[in-house]
């Protein structure tokens, strides 16, 4: 995936303070850091926000990086993780704040997904379907339990490997794979039923 | 669930293979003995099924754009950090130079007072701020229109030069406010067109996980692991994530240009 050789010296470059080195860092990986922040976090802003958390953190961690002990790529996705899971605990108390004033649960049971994410009806047009498929699925994404979330983004959208992932978990393979599964499953359910009068 | 025992499959095994059969690397007895079980189990086939329909709606997200701004704002950030980082750690030079001699020298002949400034001038970062400064101050000058030319005709009297500095700090609060103003009709601008037509939807922050903990009927073994998520103190890296903001508290009082970033980022 990654030429370590040639990450090794751009690693050691910037660490003695070469820019440009630095902003290869930040262009090569910025998108794909943003893009699991997105798929876990679920908005763009967050996204955002804690894509240039990521940046700081790497940036002041750099010279601890050791090439020795894995690739680039899983020590960045590392970090990525680690500062999700703050993330979902700092909000995580506003959620429950919010679910207590709204006790909506029976409710939103209830009401299919799609229902949820589409108030009016769209052109039926196949770009617009595969947008809204993609919102549709998002939206599933992260109704998933963090552990599960995480799982399968890993896995499904960042095309890491099992050993990878479960390096950057810090559990055993097994316990990978199995999240991954479940992870797959409960999100066909929720889709399922959602899509379940469409096809 | 060791009820189900078909063709010297157990559902355990089943499991475990499962997700080296949804890769496609089973083969051979094993994949026809998973093939099997597949089809004879009645809580397996199903999970199959579901997995793989889980595995192929995964792939209908497609990799979102980040913003044109992120590189910007990243490097913003973080070459300030640098810049702090240096100011407050960087080592003192430790080679006896020519300078060294020069204040050796200096500390003999002058008063300490000057010794101990003429110490801190003749630092090499110092030398680089003081670069750096002068860089700035001679950018800025030239973005608000003034030019070297104009500095000769100057009136060196104090009152004129108390004039020139008033007006001249004017026009910087001016410029620095207009840059604000863009950025936030930039901002709003952005806010808008979200509104307008999203391309994906947050999802619901509100209600988020009620759902999932309904439906998920394996979830006795993820109660362990729950904890990743909620205790907190149990993980280094987690706590420092919050440096980011701080760091950012601390540039305030120094940059203006790094300001400006997260000025931007918190309207956006
Ligand atoms: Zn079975």
């Amino acid at each position: 995936m990654e030429d370590v050789h040639v990450t090794a010296m751009l690693v050691r470059r910037c660490v003695a303070g070469d820019a440009a080195a630095w902003e290869e860092i930040v262009q090569t990986y910025n998108r794909r850091i943003y893009n699991i922040c997105y798929r876990f976090a679920g908005s763009g802003n967050d996204a955002e926000d804690l894509t240039q958390e990521v940046f700081i953190k790497m940036y002041r961690t750099l010279p601890s990086y050791d090439a020795s002990k894995g690739a680039f790529v899983t020590w960045v996705t590392t970090i990525t993780r680690n500062l999700l899971v703050d993330h979902f605990r700092k909000t995580k108390q506003d959620r429950v704040t919010d679910s207590l004033d709204a006790p909506v649960s029976a409710q939103e049971d209830a009401q299919p997904l799609s229902e949820q994410i589409h108030d009016q009806s769209a052109p039926p047009d196949a770009s617009v379907r595969s947008r809204e498929l993609g919102e549709t699925v998002h939206a599933a994404l992260g109704k998933l339990s963090p552990e599960l979330r995480e799982a399968v983004i890993l896995r499904d959208l960042q095309d890491l490997d099992y050993r990878e992932i479960a390096t950057v978990l810090k559990v055993p393979e097994g316990t990978v794979k199995s999240r991954i599964n479940r992870g797959r499953a409960e999100l066909a359910r929720l889709l399922q039923r959602t899509y379940r009068q469409v096809m | 669930m060791p009820e189900h025992t078909n063709n010297g499959m157990q559902c355990q095994e089943f499991d475990g293979l499962l997700a080296d059969a949804i890769d496609g690397i089973l083969s051979g007895s094993r994949l026809d003995r998973f093939q099997a079980h597949a089809r004879a189990c009645s809580a397996c086939g199903p999970l199959l099924a579901e997995v793989e329909a889980g595995r192929n709606w995964l792939r209908e997200l497609s990799e979102v754009n980040p913003p044109a701004s992120l590189v910007t704002s990243i490097l913003a950030s973080t070459t300030g950090v640098e810049t702090q980082r240096l100011r407050v750690h960087a080592p003192t030079p430790q080679r006896a130079s020519l300078w060294e001699r020069v204040q050796a020298w200096l500390s003999g002949a002058t008063q300490p007072v000057f010794a101990q400034t003429w110490a801190t001038v003749r630092q090499p970062r110092f030398a680089m701020s003081f670069g750096m400064a002068f860089f700035s101050i001679s950018v800025a000058l030239s973005v608000l229109g003034v030019k070297p030319a104009d500095l000769s005709h100057v009136s060196l009297r104090p009152a004129a030069i108390r004039h020139t500095y008033y007006n001249t700090q004017a026009r910087v609060v001016r410029y620095y406010e207009n840059i604000r103003f863009v950025y936030e009709v930039e901002s709003r601008v952005r806010e808008l067109k979200r509104n307008v037509q999203p391309a994906e939807p947050a999802p619901n922050e509100a209600t988020p996980d009620k759902k999932e903990h309904k439906d998920n009927t394996t979830q006795q073994p993820e109660q362990k692991q729950e904890r990743n998520y909620s205790q907190p103190d149990n993980h280094l890296v987690l706590a420092s994530a919050r440096l980011g903001p701080s760091v950012n508290d601390a540039f305030r009082k120094n940059d203006p240009s790094v300001v400006l970033v997260s000025t931007y980022r918190r309207f956006v």
